[in-house]
């Protein structure tokens, strides 16, 4: 392996999979990177290839009235917004790094933010794509359509794919129209089990609020966001007080967003090491009495709809590898799984990304990785197939 | 119709196998037996060498044993209500009914989740849910009949999957039997699971990856209120530019369905659901949620729709108005028989601004082969179903070559060749038309990963040289 790796644009999707075949020829290892907002994610390797997307850049179709868009993965997820926005449209995803992180990172990555609680998540709105192949081809899968069942649904093996399996060059996604009215409110708790008895009593009700976010430390927070037509908003606002009034306080919050930025860019933000949890959603509050007893337990922030909790937690090195593995473990036993999302260099070694590794199905994962990348090119040791 | 036989063990020497591994009562093998499951809700038949009845995933992973060691294939079979021969064992094998196993393991409220058994009743899903006050959101037409099993199989959808998804966005859980006998679980009650989403790959797979013994399945509050309206128009051109008109203004309805003048007057002689028979194009619509802002989405529905000139706009009053204008809609490929003996229906997915253009094909291609074609579907996803009618048999080339040209120019719209009734063997020689072989070739990788023998529902989803041999020399020909 040479020192510094050799950049190469990936120009088309044909000439992204011409580098792959050439690199699987000679064994050559290759990193895909689009804006490289997520590189604590996983074991990042250096490689022989950097393979750049950047490039593939711009919105290919969009048809408002049809609610969809296809767009190339190395457009950064912001311009998509601006031009889907345009036309009265978003795309309702709102993962961290927003601002600067690409369409083929997002997906790669399956990065997916509060919105999820309403919308879906990334494996929810994809609905084609276009990838570059470790044997040079290009494989399509999916469509422009909003239903489909032709086929394998090849979309759902690249979301959260790390690159492992190919290159992501272009997607198609479900959009919507922009929401009518937006509104937010603001409710504190004494204990984690009250912010999340207030969640799961608002998400019971056919209420469907946009993003259902729990966030605390010493003391708790529920932020929740209404989106859609006036009416059905104020009464979202008014079924939300009031669950949350019954366990503590709640006022509106004009500028909630204010709020909840900070707490979906903690991937990018977080010193010592972060984990997130996918949990099931009566098994949070369990989850957050276990994290807040730990040594290092610095906050806690969850999308309380979907269950997947992240937990922050800084100081000695001891307390941190300590806490991450209890984590770890506690997130098994409350019926869920967890990954270490972000740690420091130096404990790279001590903390395993993906804990033991012993994945549910790991053998069926080894057998996809091998099918598709028989020569172990793309990514190496970045995901948890190994 | 040839049947492409490549069972390793076959006749008494397979029923005696079976039978000693599972015990009696378990297996059929008569002939009597045996035709009872050579069909289902498509129209190629093909007869199995055996039916398996099993009670567990025990039984399931021995079955699958049992049949690796001796080269037997397997295809899993719920309700039979598939209409791309999914549960049809077109190579021979055995077929795998899950009967026995239609029980709910678990409604579980606080996480808003149920595990149950592949053969449980799609309806008896969201009945048992409803005192709770939540519901499984996939509804297909068959859903009174059609299984979980196979709803994972076929990742369906139904009129309700507009705005809230299709099978594969409710699934959170599995447990599987690979066709070698392995049992392997993915996923639980969380939504996410680390590493490859293997849930994902599984939904939708027609039994080709193997056979699922649990399902775990998201549970959605059901909402507060509805408004069902029922808009009837001239003509099919006004009604499904209505459509791109309401979902283009910033509404996304839970439904939308679109029926022609054909479809109408089948469904009022059968139902009497109260659909104008002078009409050329019905749009039934729907929005729900909470109360609050549902008259006004049906307020600006109902101005869309008079604005492209409909002549008749009903709200329903009540809910048992409601039960009647959706009965219309469940019934009506039952209804067909009011028309003609036998239909072939189609499933085809069109962008939804390509609706006007796509249903003047299907007239053309009505009257190019003096066939008459029904059309009753879901117009809110594109997703549409033209029913081919005929009287007999003979008329079937004709009525496929209908079909085919349908499907040829759904594909030429940027669409897709199925959105929720499956590949299965009805088009497995057709997916060149929406594939590239780089792209099959990508699907056979995932085929091979899960499936190394080939014995999970062989001669479904891809093409199969002895099949599709007149296919593809017929497509030749006609470039």
């Amino acid at each position: 392996m040479s020192a510094v790796a050799e950049r190469v644009t990936a120009t088309s999707a044909t000439a992204a999979a011409e580098t792959l075949a050439r690199a699987s020829t000679e064994r050559r290892t290759v990193r895909v990177r689009g804006a490289a907002t997520k590189d604590y994610l996983g074991d990042l390797a250096a490689t022989d290839l950097v393979l750049e997307t950047a490039a593939l850049s711009g919105v290919v179709a969009h048809v408002p009235a049809d609610l969809t868009v296809t767009v190339a993965a190395g457009t950064p997820l912001a311009d998509m917004q601006r031009a889907l926005a345009q036309h009265g449209q978003t795309l309702p995803l709102d993962p961290p790094h927003g601002d600067r992180a690409t369409i083929g990172g997002v997906v790669a990555a399956n990065s997916s933010g509060f919105r999820r609680a309403r919308y879906g998540g990334v494996r929810d709105l994809l609905i084609g794509t276009t990838t570059a192949l470790a044997d040079g081809s290009v494989a399509r899968a999916g469509g422009r359509v909003v239903k489909n069942v032709a086929g394998y649904d090849m979309n759902k093996l690249l979301v959260g794919s790390l690159g492992t399996l190919g290159v992501i060059t272009e997607c198609t996604f479900k959009v919507l129209p922009m929401p009518a009215a937006t509104a937010g409110i603001r409710a504190r708790f004494a204990r984690a089990a009250d912010a999340f008895a207030a969640a799961d009593a608002i998400a019971r009700t056919p209420a469907r609020a946009a993003e259902l976010v729990v966030e605390g430390s010493d003391t708790w927070q529920l932020l929740v966001v209404a989106e859609g037509a006036a009416s059905a908003v104020e009464r979202t606002m008014t079924i939300v007080a009031s669950a949350a009034e019954a366990r503590g306080s709640a006022e509106r919050d004009p500028d909630i967003e204010r709020g909840l930025a900070p707490l979906r860019e903690l991937p990018g933000t977080a010193d010592g090491i972060l984990i997130r949890a996918s949990l099931p959603p009566a098994a949070q509050t369990a989850f957050a009495e276990i994290a807040m007893q730990l040594e290092g337990f610095a906050r806690l922030v969850a999308d309380a709809a979907s269950g997947v909790a992240r937990v922050h937690v800084r100081g000695d090195d001891d307390d941190m590898v300590a806490a991450a593995d209890a984590l770890l473990a506690a997130a098994r036993v409350c019926g869920g799984s967890a990954r270490v999302e972000r740690r420091p260099e130096r404990l790279r070694q001590r903390v395993a990304a993906w804990g033991d590794g012993d994945l549910p199905g790991l053998f069926l994962m080894r057998r996809l990785k091998e099918a598709f990348d028989p020569n172990g090119i793309l990514e190496p040791g970045r995901g948890p197939v190994r | 119709m040839t049947t492409a036989v490549r069972a390793g063990l076959r006749g008494r020497a397979l029923i005696d196998g079976l039978t000693q591994v599972l015990g009696t009562g378990k297996v059929l093998g008569t002939r009597e037996d045996l035709i009872l499951y050579e069909y289902d809700g498509a129209v190629d038949t093909a007869t199995p060498d055996a039916v398996v009845l099993p009670n567990d995933t025990a039984d399931v992973a021995a079955l699958a044993r049992f049949c690796h060691e001796h080269a037997v294939p397997i295809v899993p079979r719920g309700a039979g209500t598939g209409l791309s021969g999914g549960a049809i064992p077109v190579e021979g094998g055995v077929v795998v009914s899950f009967a026995r196993m239609a029980r709910i393991l678990e409604i579980d409220v606080a996480n808003r989740r149920a595990v149950v058994q592949p053969g449980l009743i799609n309806l008896h899903l969201s009945t048992a849910a409803a005192p709770h006050g939540l519901h499984f959101v996939p509804d297909p037409s068959s859903q009174k009949a059609c299984t979980l099993g196979g709803n994972v199989a076929e990742n369906s959808g139904g009129p309700h999957t507009l705005a809230y998804g299709v099978t594969t966005n409710h699934v959170t859980g599995l447990e599987v039997v690979l066709s070698d006998g392995t049992i392997v679980r993915l996923g639980g009650k969380a939504e996410d699971s680390e590493g490859y989403d293997l849930i994902g790959a599984f939904v939708g797979s027609e039994g080709t990856l193997g056979l699922v013994t649990e399902i775990t399945v998201k549970l959605t509050p059901l909402p507060e209120d509805k408004r069902t309206i029922l808009a009837a128009f001239p003509t099919m051109d006004q009604a499904s530019a209505s459509v791109s008109a309401i979902i283009g203004g910033g509404l996304v309805p839970a439904a939308i369905e679109l029926m022609d003048q054909l479809a109408t007057q089948a469904v009022e002689a059968a139902v009497g659901a109260g659909y104008p028979l002078d009409a050329g194009g019905i749009l039934l619509l729907e929005v729900d949620g909470l109360r609050d802002g549902l008259d006004d989405a049906a307020e600006r529905i109902e101005a869309v729709c008079r604005e492209h000139g409909a002549t008749t706009l009903r709200r329903a009053r009540s809910a048992l108005e409601r039960d009647k204008l959706w009965a219309g809609r469940k019934g009506a490929f039952a209804a067909m028989g009011r028309l003609a003996p036998a239909y072939y229906v189609q499933d085809g997915v069109i962008p939804r601004t390509r609706l006007p253009e796509v249903l003047r094909t299907i007239r053309e291609v009505s009257e190019r082969h003096g066939l008459r074609i029904a059309n009753v579907f879901h117009a809110g996803d594109g997703n549409l179903h033209p029913l081919v009618l005929f009287s007999d048999m003979s008329e079937l080339p004709r009525v496929h070559e209908a079909g085919l040209e349908i499907l040829t120019a759904c594909v030429e719209a940027g669409g897709s060749l199925t959105g929720e009734h499956g590949v299965g063997m009805e088009k497995n020689c057709y997916m060149p038309l929406q594939f590239s072989p780089a792209d099959l070739a990508a699907m056979r990788r995932v085929k091979r990963s899960f499936d190394p023998a080939g014995l999970a529902n062989p001669g479904k989803i891809f093409p199969t040289p002895s099949r599709c041999r007149e296919f593809q020399l017929h497509q030749t020909t006609a470039r």
